[in-house]
């Protein structure tokens, strides 16, 4: 609704009063809620000492200045966020660009990428966690062993079990990445790949001076959805090692979640939680702004 | 010396049950500007094509300047090519498209900029240099994409339908330069188009294709004086010519029960035969054969009668525009002299004496 002058108040309004219900839901079910956040995490509310409870004012964040945890946590999630989100734009693309070579039964291949997507992140976590990762049993260990290599403990050994959960990760939105990246190759027109042929360039240069830039837009959407999603990620961590072992994979998401539900301690939990929020916030805001000027391509 | 001698052997193509290309021959000489004319799916598109190296024939050789290129890749085979939608590459600046043929041929960076402005200047660009095809109107993305063409001294200018998306005005003009381009540039040039104007305007040659078949070539004034065979003479021409059954015996023609007597003998027994005569070539004369106005068309510079001749629809090109009334009487006479005939089975020409 744009205003225009008085005489569209009344339907203003009108429209205001239609959209109320669903603002008023949204209002309480996001708004509130963290606003709630950054109102705790200036608290002290911890159930295990409620005698201490009480305003902190900035006493949780100078706390979370000094703990070594929490700047642990916070590379851990920059590790996983960076590789995982890497690993998926390059296989995704990878992945697309093969199958665009195939003539036909393309579909095939868009509905088992599907799949992985569907399926619930505490899902993903378990089944890497029983089926492919178990030591002795797993398919992967099994795998690994079979080719002769030693055997690795690849949940319960610190760098391990990272490149597991980036793996999870990746096997699991790389499907993602290759669905976004099929159908914008077979939106690019045909005619420029073939003026392109006849001016000389090679496969090569016609990735590198075509494809890529055409595909810049959808490079950069899968980036800005992927890393939002992947700074917050939770449950298939959860699921596969808790974060562990001990804190080798314990991204910030989950440092919060346990500080809050594990150790009771909401106030410093919800301090935790707003730094990720301010985090993922100014990250998702540098990336929508590289999406809009025109740029050199930085590469995938 | 002179090099751009395209010569197509045999060449057979089709695109599963459709047979695009039906054992095509043809010699297009060096610095010719030859046209491939025909309506769509006569496999024009595909012939030029194949030239380019974006498609190879099922059968047959090409040659350019006697080496086989049947099956080389577009880039061994130095040339250039206009497509019908420009297929500008759309995220680079006009300079960057016009210099990217020279950028894939390792032109030092020094040569590249002063050849991008040379070929930019040539198609009258040369101030849209830092835009992008999206910010071009449909004239200047065609330029552009004639610029990238030009910019690159290549042995062949291959262009399809480059006129197509212009609108009628501009596509004159630029009909014009283009030939001034080609002559300028002494470059083979071959150029696909449905347009017959655009061809007997621009080529040097031109072939006429129907339904994957060459139907007939020669200069334009060849194929609008002596078309080779019926579906020829129904197809150049605006309007085309008038095709009437008729029969032949000696030098006498006898159409609709008016006989006249040919100036130039027939070399053929007699018979059956289709008479054909342009539009320009009818002429009202009260001795005439008699037809019924169906309808007269205002052209502006001159008008058309629709007349029926019997059954026979006749078109005659007038001077100047007379509504007339419909139905009323028109008696008719063709110039004697400008009659083509043709077989009435094959639709073959028949030559007359001293052609």
């Amino acid at each position: 609704m744009r205003r225009e002058d008085g005489a569209h108040q009344g339907e203003r309004r009108f429209a205001l009063m239609l959209t109320a219900p669903g603002m008023l839901a949204l209002l309480l079910t996001t708004t509130f809620p963290l606003a709630y956040l950054v109102w705790s995490s200036f608290q002290t509310i911890n159930l295990a000492m409620p005698f201490m409870d009480g305003f902190a004012g900035v006493q949780n964040y100078v706390e979370m200045w000094h703990d070594s945890r929490y700047w642990h946590a916070m590379g851990l999630t920059g590790i996983y966020t960076f590789s995982s989100v890497a690993l998926q734009v390059v296989i995704g693309m990878g992945l697309a660009l093969l199958v665009m070579q195939i003539p036909a039964g393309q579909w095939i291949f868009r509905i088992v990428a599907i799949l992985p997507i569907v399926l619930a992140p505490v899902v993903v976590g378990l089944f890497w966690r029983t089926l492919m990762l178990a030591p002795n049993f797993g398919m992967v260990d099994f795998l690994v062993q079979w080719l002769g290599f030693e055997q690795i403990n690849w949940l319960g050994a610190p760098t391990p079990a990272l490149i597991s959960v980036i793996a999870i990760h990746t096997w699991q939105w790389t499907p993602f990445a290759f669905l976004v990246f099929l159908a914008s190759l077979a939106s690019l027109p045909g005619d420029v790949y073939e003026a392109a042929r006849i001016d000389r360039a090679n496969a090569l240069q016609r990735f590198w001076h075509i494809t890529l830039p055409l595909l810049r837009p959808a490079i950069i959407i899968v980036i800005i959805m992927r890393v939002m999603i992947s700074l917050s990620a939770f449950a298939a961590i959860f699921a596969a090692t808790g974060g562990g072992p001990g804190t080798a994979s314990e991204i910030l998401n989950l440092y919060a979640f346990k500080t809050s539900f594990v150790e009771l301690n909401f106030g410093y939990g919800s301090a935790l939680a707003v730094s990720l929020l301010i985090i993922t916030m100014a990250v998702s805001g540098v990336l929508f702004y590289l999406r809009t000027p025109r740029r050199r391509e930085a590469g995938a | 010396m002179a090099q751009g001698r395209v010569h197509l052997k045999g060449i057979y193509k089709r695109f599963g049950n459709f047979i695009a290309l039906k054992h095509i021959d043809l010699d297009i000489q060096p610095v010719e500007f030859f046209a491939l004319l025909g309506p769509s799916g006569s496999g024009k598109t595909t012939t030029l094509r194949m030239i380019a190296g974006l498609d190879t024939p099922d059968e047959g050789v090409i040659e350019v300047d006697g080496e086989d290129v049947t099956f080389a890749p577009p880039a061994d085979r130095d040339i250039a090519m206009v497509f019908q939608n420009y297929a500008l590459y759309p995220h680079m600046t006009v300079r960057d498209n016009i210099a990217f043929p020279l950028k894939m041929d390792k032109m030092p960076k020094a040569e590249i900029e002063p050849a991008v402005v040379r070929a930019a200047e040539r198609v009258d660009i040369a101030h849209l240099l830092h835009r992008r095809p999206g910010q071009l109107s449909g004239g200047q993305q065609q330029r552009c994409a004639l610029a990238r063409a030009i910019v690159r001294q290549p042995k062949l200018f291959l262009l399809d339908e480059p006129l197509s998306n212009l609108d009628a005005q501009l596509r004159l003009q630029t009909r014009v330069e283009l030939k001034k381009l080609q002559r300028a540039l002494n470059v083979t040039a071959i150029y696909v188009t449905h347009d017959q104007e655009e061809a007997m305007t621009l080529a040097d040659r031109m072939a006429v294709f129907l339904e994957g078949d060459i139907l007939q070539v020669g200069t334009p004034d060849e194929v609008f004086n002596r078309p080779a065979s019926i579906a020829v003479a129904a197809f150049i021409g605006s309007p085309p010519m008038n095709l009437l059954p008729a029969t032949l015996d000696g030098d006498r023609l006898t159409v609709s029960g008016h006989s006249m007597t040919l100036p130039r003998a027939p070399q053929h027994p007699g018979g059956e035969v289709t008479m054909g005569v342009r539009p320009s070539h009818v002429r009202i004369d009260p001795q005439g054969l008699p037809t019924r106005l169906y309808l007269s068309e205002n052209l502006g510079e001159s008008a058309l009668l629709n007349l029926y001749l019997g059954d026979e629809l006749v078109k005659m090109r007038v001077a100047s525009f007379n509504a007339g009334a419909e139905g009323e009487t028109v008696p008719i006479a063709f110039d004697i002299d400008t009659i083509h005939l043709f077989e009435s089975g094959s639709g073959r020409r028949i030559p007359l004496a001293g052609e």
